[in-house]
């Protein structure tokens, strides 16, 4: 199998440098996105259509990372894009908004089993931080229970100190605990009664560089029912989960109900919107909450996400990616115990994260990883993959077949394995 | 406890960076000549330094067991920082027949450090030997003071205390490295690279590590580039780089 080289994303990549800092900064660039080592992987993206994207060296990519979960139909889905281009037609960022919003509104209230109404805005972090806003708007409190390896925008009350231009005041109303641990959640009930307003979450325990958790029975509804106990908002970010798991949403996946919802990536497959949905009860507050941007409304990116959702519930989107992510995962198990390594794949199967068994630096994780992405497949070694609907058997016998050429060459690499 | 982390950084990363350069620079190592002195710092709140200056050579100790000959007195964090500063003496309290050392050899060679701590750039630009050990001392230097700062600082705690335990190497081409082993929040710099590291940052080569030690490049257009490299548990580089990036806090 011939290995996939990239001169013209590093000659990009030289000319990007100079102007913007760090070259391709954020999840997508070689730093934060983990390209380790750089040399395997591409940087640049000339086209995209279902599945798979074509760098700009013309090495065709089967994309497990879908974007980091926008991509959920499969790129430039003609159907998305049509809508998307009939209403570039008429109008996009205007003055007042088009009535188009009010549809979408509509739409996520019929298809999200938590949802009484629907705010839209651009990135996850937004409604993240709008929903925390809300949290404290309704109850008049301060402080946000969060769980260890969640993440939920990159606004500073979401990160932690140590993280550059983060301060202890930013965060000294956010209290971290572990997943999944009622007893912990219970104490700093305890500690701080009638200071908490909400607790913020996402649906299982998808943190990177690690393993991933379901949540573990019973947690779910007693922290519900400790919230409403307590006067508490329950949040739920679904920004990576959302449609993935459940058209209805991920806590209706868990058997719970949220106070207030998050989603953004899969909402209009890469289409720049999120939403924030709620209960009825916190309709007053988040409507005092001052809360807006120059593209929030915008009428295009709105008009995608009606024809996402549509398509999504007409195919039935979330079984056709369990179904995908169980092929996927199951194939790619057994061809690594047949080079005698130990895949582990945890977390949903529409979006699990993997990892291998003996390897607690990463090292062999990291180097398979590599050799998968000079044969064409795009995985990732620190953070979650995600499913998307387009991926054929085709697709994942390819996938398969890399797969065992590059087991074969990383235990080519590592005698000292096998002695 | 500003001053407390940076007097225990000027202890135990700068000063003790003595031993270093008297190895590396010749200069330093023949104006200590056949001298014995060993010095030992004593400020309150942080482990005794003690610098053992003999054959053209210098050994750096942490702690109070180690002998000496003379002893300096600190009134506080703070009063060791302004003799770095070279706005306050010392109390000697011991060894007064070493001051003509302390006034005359040590001073010259604390002169030597900040050459090479606080690098001529011109000179780096052509000289490779003088760019080489500029980096050799600022990577101790930096590299030694991590672990104070994860020691002494709220923030470096926190940052210590989300690392791993395990070992980190770095390491600048196949010439030079040195590793942190990291344990239950606790931080220990080794000289040399280590067989067994979960994670690795690599610099290509002394001008890469020359150019981010002195803020000139930026790790992050450095990995898009290939010249510093990252492997293995990427959460212990993500959190060693972050308390690496507080360095320069106390440094300038």
């Amino acid at each position: 199998m011939q290995r996939y080289q990239y001169p013209k994303s590093r000659e990009l990549f030289e000319r990007a440098v100079k102007v913007i800092p760090a070259g391709i900064p954020g999840h997508l660039g070689p730093a934060s996105g983990c390209f380790i080592p750089v040399s395997a992987y591409p940087f640049f993206c000339e086209r995209a259509e279902g599945t798979y994207f074509w760098d700009v060296d013309g090495n065709r990519f089967i994309d497990y990372m879908c974007a980091y979960g926008p991509n959920i139909l499969g790129y430039n889905h003609p159907e998305v894009d049509a809508a998307a281009r009939a209403q570039i037609e008429k109008a996009n960022c205007t003055t007042v908004p088009a009535p188009l919003m009010i549809e979408l509104a509509e739409l996520l209230v019929d298809t999200v089993d938590s949802a009484d109404w629907a705010m839209f805005a651009k990135n996850g972090g937004d409604v993240t931080n709008l929903a925390m806003l809300t949290a404290r708007a309704a109850t008049g409190r301060k402080k946000i229970v969060k769980f260890v390896g969640g993440y939920h925008g990159v606004h500073p009350w979401m990160l932690d100190v140590g993280y550059p231009g983060v301060l202890y005041e930013d965060i000294e109303n956010i209290i971290t605990i572990p997943f999944n641990n009622v007893k912990m959640f219970k104490r700093v009930l305890a500690d701080h009664h009638g200071d908490i307003a909400g607790v913020i979450s996402t649906p299982y325990d998808h943190q990177a560089m690690n393993e991933n958790h379901l949540p573990a029975d019973g947690f779910w509804n007693e922290v519900r029912q400790l919230c409403t106990a307590n006067g508490i908002v329950l949040i739920l970010d679904d920004v990576r989960c959302g449609f993935r798991l459940d058209l209805r949403g991920s806590d209706y996946h868990y058997g719970f109900r949220a106070d207030l919802i998050c989603f953004c990536k899969a909402l209009a497959n890469g289409y720049n919107i999120s939403a924030l949905c709620g209960a009825e009860s916190l309709r007053p507050a988040i409507s005092s909450v001052f809360a807006t941007g120059s593209y929030w409304l915008s009428a295009v990116p709105i008009a995608a996400a009606i024809r996402c959702i549509e398509i999504l519930r007409e195919i039935n989107a979330p079984q056709i990616m369990k179904e995908i992510g169980d092929k996927f995962a199951d194939g790619l198990i057994k061809v690594a115990d047949e080079h005698c390594f130990e895949l582990r794949v945890t977390g949903e199967r529409a979006m699990p994260i993997l990892t291998l068994g003996n390897d607690d630096s990463n090292f062999l994780l990291q180097e398979w990883v590599a050799e998968m992405m000079m044969r064409g497949i795009f995985l990732a070694n620190h953070h979650n993959i995600f499913m998307n609907c387009a991926v054929s058997d085709e697709d994942l016998e390819q996938t398969f077949a890399a797969a065992h050429d590059a087991f074969e060459t990383v235990r080519k690499n590592h005698p000292e394995m096998y002695r | 406890m500003y001053e407390t982390v940076k007097a225990s950084i000027n202890l135990h990363a700068i000063l003790r960076n003595m031993e270093d350069l008297c190895q590396l620079d010749d200069a330093s190592a023949e104006a200590v000549g056949d001298r014995h002195v060993s010095i030992r710092f004593s400020v309150p709140e942080i482990d005794r330094l003690v610098l053992t200056f003999r054959n053209q050579s210098c050994q750096a100790g942490r702690g109070d067991e180690i002998p000496y000959n003379m002893n300096l007195r600190f009134s506080s964090p703070e009063h060791l920082n302004l003799m770095v500063e070279g706005v306050k003496n010392p109390i000697p309290t011991k060894g007064f027949r070493h001051i003509g050392f302390l006034k005359d050899t040590f001073t010259f060679l604390a002169g030597q450090l900040e050459s090479y701590l606080k690098p001529d750039h011109e000179k780096a630009a052509t000289d490779f030997d003088y760019l080489k050990k500029s980096t050799i001392l600022t990577a101790y230097a930096a590299l030694y003071a991590v672990p104070e700062i994860a020691r002494y600082d709220e923030t470096g705690r926190k940052l210590a205390g989300k690392i791993e335990d395990g070992i980190i190497n770095v390491t600048v081409g196949d010439d030079f490295g040195l590793h942190l082993i990291a344990e239950k929040g606790r931080l220990r710099t080794i000289k040399g690279r280590s067989a067994n590291a979960r994670t690795a940052m690599m610099f290509d080569t002394f001008e890469t590590a020359f150019g981010l030690l002195n803020g000139k490049l930026d790790s992050y257009t450095c990995i898009g580039l290939g010249l510093l490299a990252v492997r293995g548990r990427v959460s212990m580089i993500d959190n060693f780089n972050k308390l690496l990036g507080m360095v320069p806090h106390y440094l300038s």
